[in-house]
Order: C-alpha cells, then sequence, then structure tokens
C-alpha cells in the first residue's frame, strides 16, 4: 500500500511527534509549576504538618527537576499519575475514556463538517448563480460568521427546551451523555454545532475550487464523451477539486479539537474539552499536563494523517 | 445531467427530515402506579456540576462528597432535618462524665454493613483513629480532643503501622468509651458531621486503603444506599440497600446523579423532566440567577423552585498584621478603628444585594452577625451596626481616621472572581466607597487559587472573606478565622477579650449554655470594627412537584431515604 519512502517519512514524522508531545508536556509541566496556588488549596486550610503530609504523597514536595523526571519517566511508561482533585482516580484510564468521548462527537462533527461542506458546495458550483448556490452561499456566510458557542446555545435553545416545549415533550434533544457511548441524537446536535462553522469553509472552498475545475479542458472532454453528470462531478471533477480541501482539514481538525472545549461545556459531555476546562481551574496539573500532551499528539497525527490523504487522492504526490 | 444529481438530492430530501426527526429523543413523562400514590418506577436523577473527590470518610472535604456520602454511611450521631444531634447508631446521645472528659455510647445491635459484617464499637476505634491519621488534609482534626490524638495524627503511613487513638475503648460489642484531654462542648457535633466520623469495615478497607471506597464491590458502609456504578467525572449511580437496617426503608430504590460542567444544563434537563430536582449535592447556590429570574416569571415553574438558607458568609476582610496595613490597630477606637467602621458604613446593603444577588433574591444582607441566619450564633436580625449604612457618619469617621487622605489613596480590594456574586460585590463596594466615602479604591480580580492561597498566608490588606460553616456550631466560626493563629484568619484578626470568650464557649459542653459567650464575641468584634459584613448566601432548589420529602436545611439535603417520588 505504501512505498518504501512512504514508510520511512511515516516513521520521519512519528518519531517528530513523540519529541513533540514530550516537548509540549514539557513546557506545560514547568509552565502549571509556576502558577501559585494549586489543587489542595481550599479556604480551609489545614495545619502545616498536614499541608506537608498532603505535598508529600503528591510527591510535590520535591524539587521541580526531580518532579520533573519523575514525570518524564511516567510519561513514556504511559502513567500520567493521579488526579490531585479527584482522589484514587488515575488520569491515563480517565482521559482514554473522555478521548473515546471526545473522538464520538470531533467524529460526527469531521462527518458535517466534509459532508454538508462537500455537498454544499458541489451542489452551489453545479448550480452557479441559481437560487440553490445562493441558499448554500447564504447558509455557509451564516456558518463561518458564527462562533460555535453561538450555534451550540441556539441549538440547544432549539432543539432542547423550544422543541420540548413546543411538542409538549414529545419530542427533544435529551443532553447530557448516558451510558459509555451516548446516543445518537446526544452526539448528533453537538457533533453539528462543533462542525457546521468548518463546514461553511468547506463549502465555501469547495464551491471555488469546482467552479474553476467544471471549467477545465478535461471536463468538457468527459462531458463530451457523454458520460452522465454524476460521474463527471465526482469521478473527475470533485477528486481534483478537493485537494485544497484537504490542504485545509488538518487546520480544521485542531479547530474542531479546540472547539470542542466550548461545546462539550455547553452540552454536558463528559470528554476530553470538558475535562480542559475544569482541571485547568482546578489546577489539577496531572490532568493539565496530560491533556495537552494528548491533543498534541492528535493535532499531530491528524496533520500526517492528511499529509498521507494527499497521496490518496492525487496520485502524482509521492513522499 | 446536473440537473440529474441535484434531482437525487430531492428525492432523500424527506429521508433526511425524518432522520433529523428521528434522532430526537421520544420522552413521555408518564408512570404507571400501585395505588399507592407513588410512581412505579423509584429512580431519583439529579445533576451535579462538580465531580465526586472522594466518598472515603477519612479524606472527605467538598460540600458534593458529604451530600452523597452521608447516604452512604453512618456514624454515631447525625443531624436531622433540623440540624439537631439525634443518635446514628448510636441508641441514644452519649452519657458524659460529670467532668465532661468522659463519652459512652451504646450501639445499636442491629447495626451492619451491607456486606452483612455487624457494626462492632472496636470498628468505630478504627474508623476515628484512621480518620485521625489520614484525614489531616480533611477532617481529621476533629478528633484532636481525644486522648492519643497527637501519637496517632501523627503517625506515618497509618495504613500499614495503625495506631488506635487510646483514648477510645470497647469493653464489649455494643459500647464504646471515647475519653477527651479536656473538655470540649463541640464534640457531639463533630461526631454528627457527615466526614471523618462515619464508621467503614476494617476487613474491607485494609484490603486497599486507597482506593477500597471507588469500586461499587467494597465501597462498603452502612447507610440505606450503597454505590452500585461510578464512572469518575461522568456519573455515579446508588440503589437502596434490601433491609437495611435502619429507618426508615428507602422507598426510593435507584439513585442516579450525573456529573455535568454548567447547572444551566442541568435546569433545562429538569424542565424537560429528566431530573427530578436540581440543587442536591452541594449544588444548591449554582443555578445562576438569570435562570432563577426566568423561572420566577413562569407560573408553572416558579412552584418548583425553593429558597433556603445557607451556611455562607461574606464580608470585606481588613488586615490587622501586615505592617504596611491602614487598618491595622486601634481595636476599641482610634484613626484605624474609625477607618474600618467608615468602610463598613459606607455600604448601603440594601443596593448591595439588589445589584449582586438578583434583586435579592440569591442572597441577603448579613446585618446579623458574621453567622449566617438560621445557623446556631446567629446574632439577630439587624444586631450588627457595622451593616449599618450611615454615608454622613461614615464620611465623618474617614476624616477621623484618615484627615489628609493620605491613608487611602491607593488601596486594592482582592476578590476572586470565581463566583458572579464575588465580582458583583466587589465592584458594587467599589462604587459604594466612590459615591459614599469620595475614595477610589481598586479592585483586583485574582483566580480563586492564588487568591485562597495569599490570603490564607497574610498577603492582603482589604480582601473578600468567607466561610462556610462546616457544622453547625459557632466554634467552626471563631477557631479558624478570628482566633490568633487560625488556620484561615487571612486578616491576623486577634483581640483576647474575643479570645478569652470563645476559650470558654469551646468548653462548655452545653451549646446553649456556650451560645452568649459566642455572641458576645462577635458582638466583641463588631465594637473593635474587626470586619465589614456584606451578604449571607441563599440556596436554590428545583424540585418536582411529585417529589414527597424533599428539601434541604442550612447544611444539607434532606436523606435519599426519606423521599418518595409520587406518580406523575
Amino acid at each position: 500500500m505504501f512505498t518504501r519512502g512512504a514508510l520511512l517519512y511515516i516513521g520521519q514524522r512519528l518519531v517528530l511527534i513523540v519529541f513533540t508531545a514530550v516537548a509540549v508536556s514539557s513546557i506545560v509541566f514547568l509552565g502549571v509549576h509556576r502558577l501559585p496556588g494549586d489543587a489542595l488549596l481550599n479556604e480551609r486550610r489545614p495545619d502545616p504538618a498536614a499541608e506537608a503530609a498532603l505535598l508529600h504523597y503528591y510527591h510535590l514536595d520535591l524539587p521541580l527537576p526531580e518532579q520533573y523526571v519523575r514525570y518524564v519517566t511516567g510519561l513514556l511508561h504511559g502513567d500520567l499519575g493521579e488526579s490531585y482533585v479527584n482522589r484514587g482516580v488515575q488520569i491515563m484510564p480517565l482521559l482514554l475514556r473522555e478521548a473515546r468521548v471526545s473522538a464520538e462527537v470531533g467524529a460526527a462533527a469531521i462527518v458535517f463538517t466534509v459532508g454538508i461542506g462537500i455537498l454544499l458546495g458541489v451542489i452551489a458550483a453545479v448550480r452557479q448563480n441559481t437560487w440553490v448556490d445562493y441558499l448554500a452561499t447564504t447558509t455557509s456566510v451564516i456558518g463561518y460568521s458564527m462562533p460555535n458557542f453561538v450555534i451550540a446555545s441556539l441549538l440547544f435553545l432549539l432543539f432542547g427546551i423550544g422543541l420540548y416545549a413546543w411538542t409538549g415533550g414529545a419530542l427533544y434533544y435529551n443532553s447530557g451523555w448516558t451510558g459509555t457511548y451516548g446516543t445518537f441524537d446526544q452526539i448528533l446536535i453537538p457533533g453539528f454545532a462543533l462542525g457546521f462553522p468548518y463546514a461553511s469553509i468547506v463549502a465555501r472552498l469547495t464551491r471555488a475550487s469546482m467552479l474553476e475545475v467544471i471549467r477545465q479542458d478535461y471536463v468538457r472532454t468527459a462531458r463530451a464523451k457523454g458520460l452522465t453528470s454524476r460521474v463527471v462531478v465526482i469521478r473527475h471533477a470533485l477528486r481534483n477539486a478537493l485537494i485544497p480541501v484537504v490542504t485545509i482539514l488538518g487546520p480544521l481538525v485542531i479547530g474542531i479539537v479546540t472547539g470542542s472545549v466550548v461545546i462539550e461545556n455547553i452540552f454536558g459531555i463528559p470528554g476530553l474539552g470538558k475535562e480542559f476546562a475544569t482541571s485547568i481551574l482546578n489546577r489539577d496539573y496531572n490532568i493539565v499536563i496530560g491533556l495537552f500532551t494528548f491533543y498534541a499528539i492528535i493535532i499531530a497525527l491528524a496533520n500526517l494523517l492528511v499529509d498521507l490523504l494527499y497521496t490518496v487522492i492525487d496520485p502524482r504526490i509521492r513522499y | 445531467m446536473s440537473d440529474l444529481f441535484v434531482g437525487k438530492l430531492r428525492a432523500v430530501r424527506p429521508l433526511a427530515v425524518l432522520g433529523t426527526i428521528g434522532v430526537l429523543v421520544a420522552a413521555c413523562g408518564g408512570t404507571s402506579t400501585a395505588g399507592t400514590g407513588l410512581a412505579a418506577d423509584q429512580t431519583l436523577r439529579f445533576p451535579s456540576d462538580s465531580a465526586i473527590g472522594t466518598l472515603d470518610p477519612a479524606q472527605i472535604n467538598a460540600e458534593t462528597d458529604v451530600e452523597i456520602y452521608q447516604n452512604l454511611f453512618d456514624g454515631l450521631l447525625k443531624f436531622d432535618d433540623k440540624l439537631n444531634v439525634v443518635p446514628d447508631i448510636a441508641t441514644s446521645l452519649p452519657t458524659i462524665s460529670s467532668d465532661g472528659l468522659t463519652y459512652t455510647f451504646k450501639l445499636n445491635p442491629k447495626a451492619k454493613f451491607w456486606n452483612g459484617h455487624a457494626v462492632k464499637a472496636s470498628d468505630f476505634i478504627y474508623s476515628f483513629s484512621r480518620s485521625a491519621a489520614e484525614g489531616q488534609d480533611a477532617y481529621g482534626g476533629n478528633f484532636d480532643h481525644v486522648v492519643g490524638y497527637d501519637v496517632v495524627s501523627t503517625t506515618k503511613d497509618w495504613a500499614h503501622n495503625q495506631k488506635m487513638l487510646s483514648g477510645m475503648s470497647a469493653p464489649d460489642d455494643q459500647t464504646l468509651v471515647i475519653k477527651l484531654t479536656s473538655p470540649w462542648g463541640v464534640f457531639n457535633t463533630e461526631l454528627a458531621l457527615a466526614a471523618a466520623a462515619q464508621v467503614v469495615d476494617p476487613t474491607v478497607v485494609n484490603q486497599d486503603d486507597a482506593n477500597w471506597w471507588s469500586t461499587p464491590a467494597t465501597a462498603v458502609g452502612t447507610g440505606p444506599y450503597k454505590m452500585v456504578s461510578y464512572t469518575p467525572k461522568q456519573s455515579i449511580a446508588f440503589d437502596a440497600v434490601p433491609n437495611w437496617w435502619g429507618s426508615p426503608q428507602p422507598t426510593v430504590q435507584h439513585v442516579k446523579m450525573d456529573f455535568i460542567g454548567d447547572m444551566a444544563q442541568g435546569v433545562s434537563k429538569f424542565e424537560q423532566g429528566g431530573y427530578d430536582l436540581v440543587g442536591y449535592g452541594g449544588m444548591g447556590s449554582d443555578i445562576s440567577p438569570d435562570d432563577i429570574l426566568r423561572i420566577q416569571k413562569d407560573p408553572t415553574l416558579s412552584k418548583n423552585l425553593k429558597f433556603v438558607n445557607k451556611v455562607r458568609t461574606i464580608w470585606v476582610q481588613y488586615g490587622f498584621g501586615r505592617a504596611d496595613s491602614v487598618f491595622k490597630g486601634d481595636l476599641a477606637s482610634g484613626p484605624a478603628h474609625d477607618l474600618r467602621m467608615a468602610f463598613s458604613l459606607a455600604i448601603d446593603r440594601a443596593q448591595l444585594v439588589q445589584v449582586a444577588c438578583a434583586g435579592g433574591i440569591t442572597c441577603s444582607a448579613a446585618d446579623g452577625g458574621l453567622i449566617t441566619k438560621g445557623l446556631k450564633g446567629y446574632a439577630g436580625d439587624g444586631s450588627d451596626p457595622l451593616a449599618k449604612f450611615d454615608a454622613t457618619q461614615a464620611k465623618a469617621l474617614l476624616k477621623s481616621g484618615d484627615p489628609t487622605g493620605k491613608k487611602t489613596a491607593n488601596l486594592t480590594y482582592y476578590y476572586d472572581p470565581n463566583k458572579a456574586i464575588y465580582k458583583a460585590t466587589a465592584e458594587n463596594v467599589q462604587s459604594q466607597w466612590q459615591t459614599n466615602l469620595g475614595i477610589h479604591v481598586n479592585i483586583q480580580p485574582i483566580d480563586h487559587a492564588t487568591f485562597i492561597k495569599n490570603y490564607t498566608h497574610h498577603q492582603y490588606n482589604l480582601f473578600r472573606e468567607g466561610w462556610q460553616a462546616d457544622y453547625d456550631h459557632p466554634q467552626d466560626w471563631f477557631d479558624n478565622l478570628f482566633i490568633k493563629g487560625g488556620g484561615s484568619n487571612g486578616g491576623e484578626f486577634t483581640d483576647p477579650m474575643v479570645e478569652s470568650l470563645v476559650a470558654k464557649a469551646d468548653a462548655e459542653p452545653d451549646i446553649n449554655k456556650a451560645i452568649p459567650d459566642y455572641i458576645s464575641a462577635n458582638k466583641q468584634m463588631m465594637a473593635d470594627a474587626a470586619y465589614a459584613p456584606l451578604v449571607y448566601f441563599k440556596g436554590e432548589f428545583l424540585f418536582k412537584p411529585y417529589l414527597q420529602g424533599a428539601g434541604s436545611n442550612n447544611f444539607n439535603d434532606f436523606y435519599w431515604n426519606e423521599m418518595k417520588i409520587g406518580s406523575h
């Protein structure tokens, strides 16, 4: 499937990702330990001996370099330690579970981003200057003009509260997260809120790219050969039009990952985004460091995936 | 050709509409009844915007944890819904020796853990000793008057080096004797507190001292409910213990609690019927004022809204210890005293609660002393002269305290903006000081963790201070906040007369006899102008009308086993 050169390229990138993860976690480690205050403080201050015992339990009484070595050693063994706020909660299993939750919402968002974006873009291009084009373009403008937290709040208001009132409680968006995987609707609405602004960007880009491609000679030739419109659009035009779209997928994934911080808090989804906000506010150092590391890895892998997608879409690109 | 493509899309449009509808959950609220007026499904659901810290009696510290934990574990004593100390596993209140040093408890022979093990007096010796040793950052210090505490509390790695409080003994399985080093009138109250003083099963805890409480199979308690699932930071669920030894027997059979991110979401889900109540689990002050105002305007929803005075007071604290504090010294009279008085009298609390507390519905003016209204030691409505608003007198006092204006030229008030009310009160007192005293005080928000660290380390001269009572006894306020060396005495206030009155009251076993001394101590602090009172907090709760027995007092939610879910 991959050439030797491609495998070598992937290997190099993976090594770089490991270095990136260690570098990011180290910077965050040093940064959060510079912050005044910690997770163990509250208004009821324990006596100094108890405070010292607590710091000792979490190894926070060690010199910073020693704490750092302990941390990196743990990291390399896949152990991010224990939460300072939620006793006995091991961070790695917690983050893995939350990553799965976020991945479900993120995947829905990407499906919306790519699916709706490309669909709107293609329709707008093939029906250029018709009401369909105007509608798709207007929808896109609305989409990328509104921050995702506004869209999320509106959706929550509409489907969670409005629909409940209008249907007398027969139909509504059931917020939160049920069980391990959530329910379809619990994923769908947040996924839409997260993905819609990016779908609008993809739609604009796809439209512009399609308009350029469908005027090229090889498309005209394909039509002249008698191929159906669907075959021309999907097989010949869209494939080439997607190259610039794929280019922005990397940054879009980053946007979706960071956007989840807001969306998960609004919809009460127990994923990495919600954890990100609460752990920083709680000064839960180990979780903060683990999260930043996780995000760095996810974003680096997403960029690698996008780079590899180029070779699938455009065989002329090789590594 | 392109028409054909778009035509295909048209064909799937109805499907898309149906699909969209299909993903929305059909939720019907109807439940069948069994002729008892109760719902067939006795499952109680509610949210919390704070995840569990721990449910280990030795280390429990947070309000959310306490509210859950009190349904899973029992102690010798407990608080009833009216905050009276009543027997729990003990068959009656203890017999106290005439010198106030020996407490003797008789235990209920029916008491047992849900794993079937009978509760023995020796289990309490183990549990209290463990709390004293391992709960030093929580409520382990509540046993500091028990003989042997100093040895146990300083034991390293107690789990592997178990030392018991030498002042505790068990003449038989149903008799527990506790000896104190000195009379301590607060002891019964501390034993009733849902933290540190609950019994655990040594055979279970010894297997995994750190994590036994977090797994349903080993989270063994004596309470009417037991944990059946726990997903950290997501949700927790409990079932009623079959044939529980105590009473009343639980009617609610299942309790499900979600840890959500935002209480606004909890409110909307309550409105949808997804939750039976909002406010339990220590979340009684977390409903946003906007939601409360909206709900109040809704004729149906407003019937679900209840307000309860809670156990938190906030005030402006002056620095008494720092050399650079202009508020330092002159306890009874003098320029610094006048300055402190001026700052307090310049605040119109009626305006403050109007602005900072959603028109006065989420808090009330703290005009009856430091201790929150409804708690023992509350000095009485309007009894605090520091809460009086008198701009004319305030200006006169300012002139006496700072004739040149130099002292108050560059003051800063520090606060933590993690609660909206802290920010709102800071902005309002700044405005009122400007209007009523003619001085500009800078206000400086500091993130909560840093703020707490700084003020407990005496870094500020003018700051937001507050206290959420741990239990209903005035000792909790004075010893922590206004006694020399008190861990939360951020202003380093000290007055020998206050210290003397509090020491006398602390030693009095009968709280009713102790209260006048505590109130006198508070009045002395008023005379000292030791603080500028701001507001008492209220808790806001939403209860579905079909819930029976649900409610909350100043401290705690009512016990789950007192609740029933009516048909609806």
